[in-house]
């Protein structure tokens, strides 16, 4: 299988990396991860002359990373995730690998501090920030107040852990509606709207035990829930010698069960004035605390123009390509440099962003049906290609989409000189995307992109819950029907057979009786 | 071979008025065709649907192939019987498409009389087993009948002919290999319990179908046991206990889909290689043939004309073209096959009658199947031709006609009257299928003639009792003879005690014909061998 | 009209049947003339009422997925012998499916257990949500097909009731 061509980096940063690459204190690289994300950091890794080594979970041992890694060691776990969350055999498998540096992707153990201890404790370089930084900003009510005391914004709020007591009194005092969370999510998970006061209690029960199933942790903070806000996050990446910039700004609001679907920069909301403001505000945060590696800073955008710190995120975001198709950096590649010690190569000034770029989630599931995950087998895939077109996908034909893992099978990133080229690439690279087998949401990114609102960029979090008729099943046309019934019924072999046998004479005449 | 050069005007006024009236025949026939198919009175509609009984043209909707022809046979027989009151003689039958195979269809219609049998519903499916059997055609039988009409039972019960050969008939096709298939969708009682019996395979759907010798009825009368339909020969009884059927089905849809399913398990036949063409239309417009027709039966025409309108671009090769001029000898292709036709340009003489005879030998060595196109009024009569030796010359064109090996067909396509009915393969000379054309007559001799020389006799009758007649006296013996004469040799009439196969539009009759070939070739062509042509 | 497809919920009978170029589509309604040619890439092109397009097909048992302008349906293929028999053995609320893919939670049903209609049979969970599967009417439990913690994909036949006793066909 042909890696897909990356137009990032820029080939003579490539090159000069790669010499600079033979040197470095490691050969192999360990990607602690799978899917997408695990063949992309591969591209990188294998393009800088080094060796990719990938572990995996019997469930994936036919994807593109296992297929693609110079080598490939399995792991085993109660359920498969489970197995990307054992840290004891991914070090193991380091060890055995002779792998110098291990990336951990996003998810799984990317923020988990405790991994990160004990990767430096073996000896190896862990590639993203220290353990401090993955506590401080993992633990939401502490990241919190840490940036509101660095001045900067953040919503107005009731954290559990000031005085336990008195939290569910001091919840009532912020006004409503709010959001419960939980201190140790992230990513969306375990979060609840409450609109009514009389709800309040009840829902703080509910979040507190789910928060304990899934995060192994209670603790809850509520925050102001701003309706219809934009999400506003800011690519930053520092060095170990203290060295911090920006590389702007992505925009996430298109979201189902607060999950992104698709990102896009530079974000339509955001004047000159207002994309430097929150930048810099984002780099003056990863400054303040001294961060190393890539990182994202997440913010609550109003419609008034305000903002709030919501949540930084200690990884490698799952969006990460759009920044790079405007900047023309390979960020895993500067995470790499970061990791062994280099300083950063370029000053904020020469970080540029020309044109717009968006990313599209190709996820398994129905969106007609609440985005209920999907299953089956990847019958056939052809991916799309063009001017402007990336597809980071983590599947290939011949794999079966199980519920095992998240349903998020590809991305599919298109950039154009501005939004209204990038929004037509887009919409002609989802219509040629074809995965037949397992239901996807590929059509519901095109009558996505296609709504006048996703085209005057009037995008928040409550977009698609305001517009349900984008997720909703369209009609199907009579043709349209007839067209299908008319290849299903040629592909069937019972009822193939049975037109097939009747003689040329009696077939010519048709249905005619005397 | 050459395309036949059309002499026809169709602007003629004699053209338009033949065409107009042939046209209305043809309507005529079309309408009483359906509503003989589909007309039902309101309370026998009813009873089906309360006895969860699907319509017969319904079930062989879905028993039969989509887009594929069906050929019914004798569509209006007893139309001219029981007073009307049995339409197709409560039986449907006919060539069909099922599983991509060709097959012959016997089903009950229900709707009539509850299936009943009648004198002519027997003869009806006796002749749609010969046809199996002569044609090696896999058959289909949708069981769903009341049994034998009572009032009428001697007239369908004893005989040779009669409803035991129907059951022979099935043993016959089962000794050749010939499966046969029976849906039973409704009672089968008595003798009709050994259709499903004799079939190779059957289904039985529960709930309506039964087998039985005797019905619940009849059985408390002979031994005094209370039992209940389902008891007796329900389903489940005869698919887990008895095993005297094989499937069974919870409906009717699914008894057919079954009999579908069983009948695409069939080995399919060997066919008959003979000569083959791609096929190609007609040159002249089928449709034509309306105005050919003359309205007068007594008025000749050119059969070539017609021949140029059946035939694969109207191409034909004529044989001895300068001989025995009143019959048109030759070959031509009909939907591809290859085919030899005789077709009547008058009366049979005994060069034509000779050169029939000939020619039929030529299409027998050839291994040509041959279509007999019937316009006969009969052999030349009078001195100069019996001593020409005119018996022994249509002598010879019948000793011919009677030991062809190949498959023959016939279409009365005007008059079929007397010994020349023979000599062109009529009724009694087993042509594979037999069809008349609306407009067509068959009797012994003309109604004018038939009925002129029968008040001869009675003129001279009564001239020996010294009774002279008034013209009056002549017309009342006369007319209604021509009145009888001409009811019992219309197209209907034949068509109604089955003397034919059935009637056709005209412009149905190569679809007919095709499918009367293809069905043909199921069986192999044997070595001819004649009886004694006396020289 | 024998065979069907079912798309989404609905349900389309249809046959097909050979004609001198080609093949006839026969619907409820009407006939389309169609054909479908295999290309060597994998593609395929359909044509239907005289317009053509290419379209990509694939198939796995019963299931055939197509992709066509942009946008990739899934048909199931009901086999005339199948559908029949079914109509007939049990309706379908004997059997309780799985709405989505994912994993049993917890089971509050067990064989020869009697339930009434709502009563909660188990627990799945999907993407972090939990449902709650309900008896669809009265009954008894026949037979439950997955263990606690076991995963399972969509229309997964999770539990069977007791066939409710058949109604006297009508003769």
């Amino acid at each position: 299988m042909k890696p897909p061509t990356n137009p990032v980096p820029d080939p003579a940063i490539l090159e000069a990396t790669r010499s600079r690459a033979a040197a470095w204190p490691f050969r192999s690289v360990l990607i602690a991860n799978r899917g997408e994300i695990a063949v992309r950091i591969l591209r990188t890794v294998q393009a800088l002359g080094l060796r990719g080594v990938v572990v995996y979970h019997a469930a994936d041992h036919k994807a593109p990373a296992v297929q693609l890694a110079d080598q490939a060691i399995e792991i085993t776990g109660a359920t498969p995730v489970a197995a990307y969350l054992d840290a004891k055999q991914i070090l193991a498998a380091a060890k055995a690998s002779g792998a110098g540096a291990i990336h951990p992707g996003y998810g799984f153990l990317s923020e988990n501090a405790g991994f990160a201890r004990a990767v430096a404790e073996a000896g190896l370089i862990f590639v993203g920030p220290t353990p401090e930084q993955i506590e401080l900003m993992g633990d939401k009510v502490r990241a919190r107040a840490f940036v509101a005391r660095g001045g900067f914004p953040v919503a107005p709020s009731a954290i559990e852990d000031d005085d336990p007591a008195t939290f569910a009194e001091r919840a009532l005092k912020v006004p409503f509606p709010l959001l419960i969370k939980p201190a140790a999510g992230g990513g969306g998970k375990g979060m609840r709207i409450v609109r009514e006061a009389a709800q309040l209690k009840g829902e703080i029960e509910r979040a507190r035990s789910e928060g304990q199933r899934y995060f192994g942790d209670g603790r809850l903070y509520v925050e102001r829930y701003i309706e219809n806000p934009r999400h506003i996050e800011v690519q930053v990446l520092g060095d170990a010698h203290g060295n911090v910039v920006h590389l702007f700004e992505r925009e996430c609001s298109v979201q189902r069960r607060f999950q992104k679907i698709v990102e896009e920069t530079p974000s339509p909301a955001l004047n000159p004035e207002l994309r430097k403001r929150i930048c810099e505000t984002a780099a003056g945060i990863a400054r303040e605390a001294g961060y190393r590696n890539a990182g994202t800073v997440e913010f609550i955008f109003g419609t008034g123009g305000e903002f709030y710190f919501l949540e930084m995120n200690t990884r490698l975001q799952v969006e990460h390509p759009v920044t790079e198709m405007i900047t023309g950096k390979d960020l895993v590649l500067e995470q790499l440099r970061v990791a062994v010690g280099e300083p950063l190569g370029f000053t904020q000034e020469q970080v540029t962003s020309h044109g717009h770029s968006i990313e599209f989630r190709i996820y398994a599931e129905d969106a007609s049906r609440g985005y209920t995950p999907t299953t089956g087998p990847v019958l056939m895939l052809r991916p799309p290609q063009g001017e402007g077109v990336r597809v980071d996908s983590g599947i290939v034909e011949g794999q079966d989409v199980t519920a095992a893992f998240d349903p998020m099978l590809a991305k599919l990133i298109v950039t154009g000189k501005d939004r209204a080229e990038a929004i037509a690439r887009a919409d002609k690279a989802l219509a040629e995307y074809a995965l037949l087998g397992c239901v996807t949401n590929t059509a519901f990114l095109r009558r996505l992109l296609n709504h006048q609102a996703f085209i005057d960029g009037q995008v928040h979090t409550g977009f698609l819950d305001a517009h349900p008729e984008i997720a909703a099943q369209p009609e199907l046309n009579e043709t349209t029907l007839h067209k299908l019934l008319a290849a299903a019924a040629l592909v069937t072999r019972p009822m193939r057979d049975v037109a097939d046998l009747v003689p040329d004479m009696h077939a010519a005449i048709g249905g005619w009786s005397n | 071979m050459k395309r036949i050069e059309s002499k026809l005007n169709t602007a003629s006024a004699e053209f338009q008025a033949n065409a107009a009236h042939n046209r209305k025949l043809a309507e005529a026939f079309k309408t009483m065709q359906h509503k003989v198919r589909n007309e039902r009175p309101e309370r026998d509609i009813q009873r089906l649907k309360a006895q969860d009984k699907m319509f017969v043209r319904e079930r062989l909707k879905q028993l039969l192939d989509p887009g594929t022809p069906f050929l019914e046979l004798s569509s209006l027989a007893a139309n001219e019987a029981y007073e009307g009151d049995v339409p197709g003689a409560g039986v449907v039958t006919g060539i069909g498409i099922v599983s991509g195979r060709e097959v012959m269809i016997n089903a009950g219609d229900a709707s009539v009389k509850g299936g009943a049998w009648y004198p002519l519903s027997v003869k009806k499916t006796v002749r749609a087993l010969d046809v199996a059997i002569e044609n090696r055609l896999p058959v289909v039988h949708l069981c769903d009948s009341a049994g034998g009409f009572l009032p009428l039972q001697a007239e369908l019960f004893a005989d040779k002919y009669y409803a035991g050969r129907i059951f022979r008939n099935q043993c016959m096709l089962s000794k050749m290999g010939v499966q046969q298939v029976a849906i039973v969708l409704g009672h089968c009682t008595a003798g009709g319990a050994y259709v499903p019996g004799l079939s190779d395979y059957n289904v039985i759907v529960r709930g309506t179908g039964a087998i039985f010798l005797a019905g619940p009825p009849l059985v408390k009368a002979a031994t005094g046991e209370e039992v209940t339909v389902d008891e007796l020969g329900g389903a489940d009884m005869h698919t887990s206990i008895s095993g005297t059927a094989d499937y069974p089905a919870s409906s009717e849809e699914e008894a057919i889909a079954i009999a579908r399913d069983i009948v695409a398990q069939f080995k399919r036949p060997d066919k008959t290689r003979i000569e083959w063409l791609p096929p190609e239309a007609p040159y002249y417009d089928p449709s034509e043939l309306y105005g050919v027709l003359p309205r007068d039966i007594k008025q000749g025409f050119d059969i070539r004309e017609v021949i140029a309108r059946l035939v694969d671009g109207s191409r034909f090769h004529e044989y001895q073209p300068a001989y025995g001029k009143t019959l048109i000898c030759g070959y031509a292709h009909l939907w591809g096959y290859k085919i030899g036709i005789l077709a009547n340009n008058g009366v049979l003489f005994n060069d034509s009658a000779l050169k029939g005879a000939h020619f039929i030998e030529l299409c027998n060595q050839n291994r040509t199947p041959i279509l007999f196109l019937q316009n006969i009024t009969g052999f030349m009569v009078g001195k100069e031709y019996e001593q020409r030796g005119i018996t022994k010359d249509g002598a010879k064109m019948i000793m011919a006609v009677s030991n062809s090996e190949v498959p023959k067909f016939t279409v009365m396509c005007n008059g079929s009257f007397g010994a020349g009915n023979y000599g062109m393969s009529g009724r009694a000379f087993d042509s594979r299928f037999l069809f008349s054309w609306p407009q067509s007559q068959i009797s012994v001799m003309g109604a004018e003639q038939a009925a002129n020389t029968l008040a001869d006799v009675k003129i001279r009758q009564l001239a020996r009792h010294g009774k002279q007649l008034t013209a009056e006296d002549v017309a009342a013996i006369r007319d209604p003879v021509v009145a009888e004469f001409k009811r019992k040799s219309s197209a209907y009439y034949s068509t109604s005690e089955i003397w034919d196969d059935g009637i056709l539009d005209p412009v149905d009759t190569r679809n007919a014909l095709g499918i009367a070939i293809s069905a043909a070739l199921n069986t192999p062509i044997g070595d001819p061998r004649y009886g004694i042509f006396r020289m | 009209m024998h065979h069907a497809f079912k798309l989404e919920d609905s349900e389309f009978n249809l046959e097909l049947s050979r004609a001198p170029a080609g093949y006839r589509l026969h619907l409820t309604d009407r006939t389309v003339p169609v054909n479908l040619h295999l290309e060597d890439d994998g593609s395929a092109v359909l044509t239907a009422n005289g317009r053509s397009e290419r379209v990509l097909v694939a198939t796995r048992g019963d299931d055939v997925f197509i992709h066509l302008g942009g946008v990739a349906y899934q048909l199931r293929y009901e086999h005339p012998l199948q559908r029949l028999a079914a109509q007939s053995a049990g309706s379908a609320e004997d059997h309780v499916r799985a709405p989505m893919p994912g994993s049993l939670v917890a089971l509050h049903a067990k064989p020869g257990q009697s339930v009434a209609r709502g009563e909660s049979l188990l627990v799945m969970e999907s993407m972090k949500m939990e449902t709650t599967i309900a008896a669809p009417r009265d009954g008894v439990i026949e037979a439950v097909h997955f263990a606690v913690g076991q995963t399972f994909d969509r229309d997964a036949l999770l539990l069977s009731l007791v066939a409710a006793a058949v109604e006297g066909k009508k003769s």
